[in-house]
């Protein structure tokens, strides 16, 4: 019985993570052992450095700190719920509605601003902004709990539930703004979305703040030990005194949180609630996630890779943009490249 | 009857740094039933695996009737008329049995003429599939429905077997599944049939009926290979023993010649048994009392109490709800009535007879629960239920003791190590590196892993399911002494098993289980295991 790595990238960093693999089953020894392990378990940095090199050479203005700059707000957002996603894959659930949940916590932050300020309740601005975001936000994490507690408590799959809330949470975004984005926000608010902090994009700062904090969380809690363990064999977690309805409940709640997070913050670049934001952003989510090692097994995977997987994909629409490469083909490209990214990584475990 | 041949000649295996088989020469007879025996790690399922095509021998040649043959694959096997039966069923359940004794040669319908032929008598076969004229019609994509179940009723009929084709198969018990996966096998007309332990999820009568079946079914000629752990079945089935060890064929017997001892020493060398030492004493303290729980359909009115450093077991066949009234206990299932009290913490404790005043009295249970309060259990499946294979060793050690191994809510590696480097060197759990693969572990091993995980949560009281099952001898003696530690460090322990002699091996105390009741009580001086075996299976 062999269960093998599929990227793991604690030796190669140092970081604390678990072996990403795949359940048991039996298997030859790798032929391909002569390859170093700390190669063979960071292929994405790898190919994300060679892709990074490339375009530094390729493309003008990729490497200048603006542009990079760019490109890290550019991947906050949806960065930002690629962590919350990991530990749902982690957990061997899936959320698909994280694209309607970011245009709907955008949008119930601006008609909220727009109701709390308004002649009727006529609180301050400022406060009534604060307490918009602190209900966007507990909306989203309820919705993301509720999905767990039919999880749990009615086994209803995660991924026909999120496809549920898919078109609720869109069709609310729509019922909310009447169609048209909301424009209640003061100037200062853009900050969140568009603001700097000695030059660095503020939506990038909370990006590294929510990798750190994940990253924590999963390592070195035992929350977050235990999210594995749920998704790597609910049954055995359960028998071992886990809590694996809190478990699950919790961590669908946190991608909830995170994806109503950004929605405030892409909110605050927009300066408006929209139901057309974010529109197909699970796919982009689930992808990054996938690029970077986890598997959809559920019981492995980093936040690391994810941080990797994001962090790529951004780098690659930049340079094609740099490129000049036609929008269309770039769509074509990014498909492949999320498919040959998911072979490399898969293909030491799968091969037999 | 035609009697077929299998022979390995000079059979070797290696694999990178282990030499798994070395130059095994066997020969497996038709009309007869062969026991292959062995240890853990002895070469027998390498064996099997060649023998069913799943893995390349380095060196040597199989003979099937005097002619070589090579087994490409699994299917090129059962094609060539070595068919396996695997431990693991590989049946889907959403399809009737017919389907899944035909499973993937359904017959199609062809033009009118062009069914095929109901094979009749002895030859039961089924020739591979008629595909290949689905261009001819576009009929002839459609599945024949009557002619699958002719066929599939004309192998069940060559078994000897009454079973209805028509069923779903996810509704049959194991027993019956179990059958369905051997008529499966007998559908290709194997010259060969290879059983995995076949009898390790099946009642005592059960297996009985299996041995009728296999004993018919050699009787056609086919060879029969038969791997089991259960040495008690031998003498009961088999016709030859063949023995290995340590990758090499250490003996073959004759089965009625052959004395149990004789084939304990060919599996396993010299073997220190140990003796339950004298040291042991039950303490007077109840940790833990069950009183009057009953499940619907499981076990009824059952109660008993557990004293500090007791080991009681629980006797009782496959069926007897030995399993349920254990997952019961610690919560894994609901019970409807009934009530169980686990003893409170040292402090809490007043008396010295009876449960404390302090105790938790509960009419509902969780595993969460009970691991709070001092309960552990290790279940019986232990690698769907105990362990996450594709997590490390570590990581498995310490998952039920994450809480108490994090200091303000934190865990490091260091930590976790610290906490877990003691039950490693308690138990002698033999491993490389604790970041391996919990699955790359020995079926020993993992036991041992499972227990250990729960002895970092400091129980008091352990329940566990068949502790020893399907690991070697050596390993089960630690697995004893195990328990006697645990036992001298006053956990009480209550052991199921249905390897009755190991728990007058083991135990203080025997409750004998029968029909979801407890029966009696015995204590392991007073009977053999025999006796008890009648006890257990008694009317």
């Amino acid at each position: 019985m062999n269960c093998r790595r599929m990227n793991s990238t604690s030796a190669a960093w140092g970081l604390e993570t678990m072996a990403i693999a795949y359940p048991p089953r039996t298997g030859k020894p790798l032929r391909r052992a002569r390859v170093p392990s700390w190669l063979r378990q960071s292929v994405m940095e790898i190919v994300l450095l060679a892709l990074c090199v490339a375009l530094a050479f390729k493309a003008e203005g990729f490497f200048s700190p603006e542009n990079l700059l760019n490109v890290l707000r550019n991947v906050s957002m949806q960065g930002i719920i690629a962590f919350g996603m990991t530990m749902v894959i982690i957990g061997g659930e899936i959320d698909l509605s994280v694209g309607s949940a970011v245009a709907f916590s955008g949008c119930l932050a601006a008609w909220l601003t727009g109701f709390l300020a308004g002649t009727q309740s006529g609180l301050p601005l400022p406060l009534a902004v604060a307490l918009a975001i602190a209900a966007s936000l507990g909306a989203g994490f309820a919705v993301g709990c509720l999905t767990g507690m039919l999880r749990t408590y009615f086994r209803v799959p995660t991924f026909i539930s999120t496809l549920a809330w898919l078109t609720v949470l869109k069709g609310a975004s729509e019922l909310i703004t009447n169609g048209f984005p909301l424009t209640p926000f003061p100037d200062w608010f853009n900050f969140l979305g568009g603001g700097y902090i000695y030059g660095i994009p503020f939506p990038a700062i909370v990006f590294v703040l929510v990798f750190v904090l994940i990253h924590l969380v999963m390592n070195h809690t035992p929350f977050g030990r235990s999210v594995y363990a749920v998704g790597g064999n609910a049954e055995a977690a359960r028998l071992s005194g886990i809590n694996v309805s809190r478990v699950k409940i919790l961590v669908m709640g946190s991608v909830g949180l995170l994806a109503a997070l950004s929605g405030v913050m892409q909110a605050s670049q927009i300066m408006s609630g929209s139901a057309g934001t974010a529109t197909g952003w699970e796919l982009d989510v689930i992808s990054a996630v996938i690029i970077g090692g986890t598997s959809l097994m559920g019981g492995a995977g980093t936040v690391w890779g994810t941080l990797i997987g994001v962090i790529f994909l951004g780098v690659l629409v930049n340079g094609m943009t740099l490129l000049n490469i036609n929008e269309y083909w770039q769509h074509v490209v990014r498909g492949g490249l999320i498919l040959i990214a998911v072979l490399l990584n898969l293909a030491p475990s799968e091969r037999k | 009857m035609k009697a077929h041949t299998l022979q390995t000649e000079n059979i070797r295996k290696e694999y990178p740094g282990t030499l798994a088989l070395d130059n095994v020469s066997v020969s497996f007879e038709g009309g007869k039933i062969h026991a292959l025996l062995g240890k853990n790690g002895a070469g027998k399922s390498t064996l099997i695996k060649i023998l069913s095509g799943t893995v390349q021998p380095t060196a040597g040649r199989i003979l099937l009737d005097g002619r070589e043959i090579r087994l490409r694959s699994a299917q090129d096997a059962f094609h060539q008329g070595v068919a396996t039966v695997y431990q693991e069923l590989s049946l889907v359940a959403g399809l009737t049995v017919a389907e899944n004794i035909l499973l993937g040669r359904w017959p199609k319908r062809g033009r009118s003429g062009d069914r095929q032929p109901i094979p009749k008598g002895p030859e039961i076969g089924v020739s591979p599939r008629s595909a290949g004229n689905w261009c001819q019609s576009p009929l002839s994509m459609l599945l024949d429905w009557p002619a699958l179940w002719t066929q599939a009723q004309a192998v069940l009929d060559s078994m000897h077997v009454a079973l209805d084709v028509h069923q779903k198969t996810g509704n049959l018990g194991v027993a019956q599944q179990q059958i369905v996966e051997i008529a499966k096998a007998m559908s290709f007309s194997p010259s060969v049939l290879m059983l995995d332990e076949p009898t390790s999820a099946l009642a005592q009568h059960e297996t009985e009926n299996l041995f009728q079946l296999l004993r018919k079914l050699a009787a056609q000629g086919v060879a029969i290979v038969y791997i089991t752990h259960r040495l008690q079945e031998v003498p009961r089935i088999a016709d030859q023993i063949v023995v290995l060890r340590d990758g090499r064929l250490a003996g073959a017997l004759n089965a009625p010649e052959a004395r149990p001892e004789d084939v304990v020493r060919l599996m396993f060398g010299e073997v220190i048994r140990k003796e339950r030492p004298r040291d042991l004493q039950a303490g007077a303290r109840t940790v833990l009392a069950v009183r009057h729980l009953s499940r619907a359909g499981s076990f009824q009115d059952v109660s008993f109490e557990l004293h500090e450093g007791e080991i009681l077991g629980i006797a009782g066949m496959l069926g007897s709800g030995r399993t349920e009234l254990l997952r019961a206990i610690f919560g894994a299932d609901r019970f409807d009535e009934g009530e169980i009290a686990v003893a409170g913490h040292e402090r809490d404790a007043r008396g010295t007879t009876g449960v404390p005043a302090r105790a938790h009295t509960l009419r509902r249970t969780s595993p969460e629960l009970m691991k709070a309060l001092g309960v552990a259990f290790t279940p019986e499946e232990r690698q769907q239920q105990a362990l996450v294979q594709c997590l490390s060793t570590r990581a498995n050690l310490s998952m039920s003791s994450l809480g108490r191994i994090a200091r303000r809510g934190v865990i490091t590696r260091a930590w976790e190590r610290s906490a877990i480097r003691g039950c490693v060197e308690q138990l002698a759990i033999h491993i490389p590196d604790l970041e391996m693969p919990v699955s790359s572990l020995s079926g020993g091993n993992q036991q041992k892993v499972v227990v250990g995980k729960w002895l970092n949560t400091k129980p008091k009281v352990i329940l566990l399911d068949e502790p020893t099952r399907g690991i070697d001898v050596q390993a089960k003696q630690q697995v004893f002494q195990i328990l006697w530690d645990l036992s001298r460090q006053g956990i009480g322990s209550v052991v199921v098993s249905s390897e009755l002699e190991e728990l007058l091996e083991v135990c203080h105390r025997v409750l004998v289980m029968k029909k979801g009741a407890i029966t009696g009580e015995v204590r392991p001086h007073e009977l053999s295991a025999d006796e008890l075996y009648v006890r257990c299976m008694g009317a």
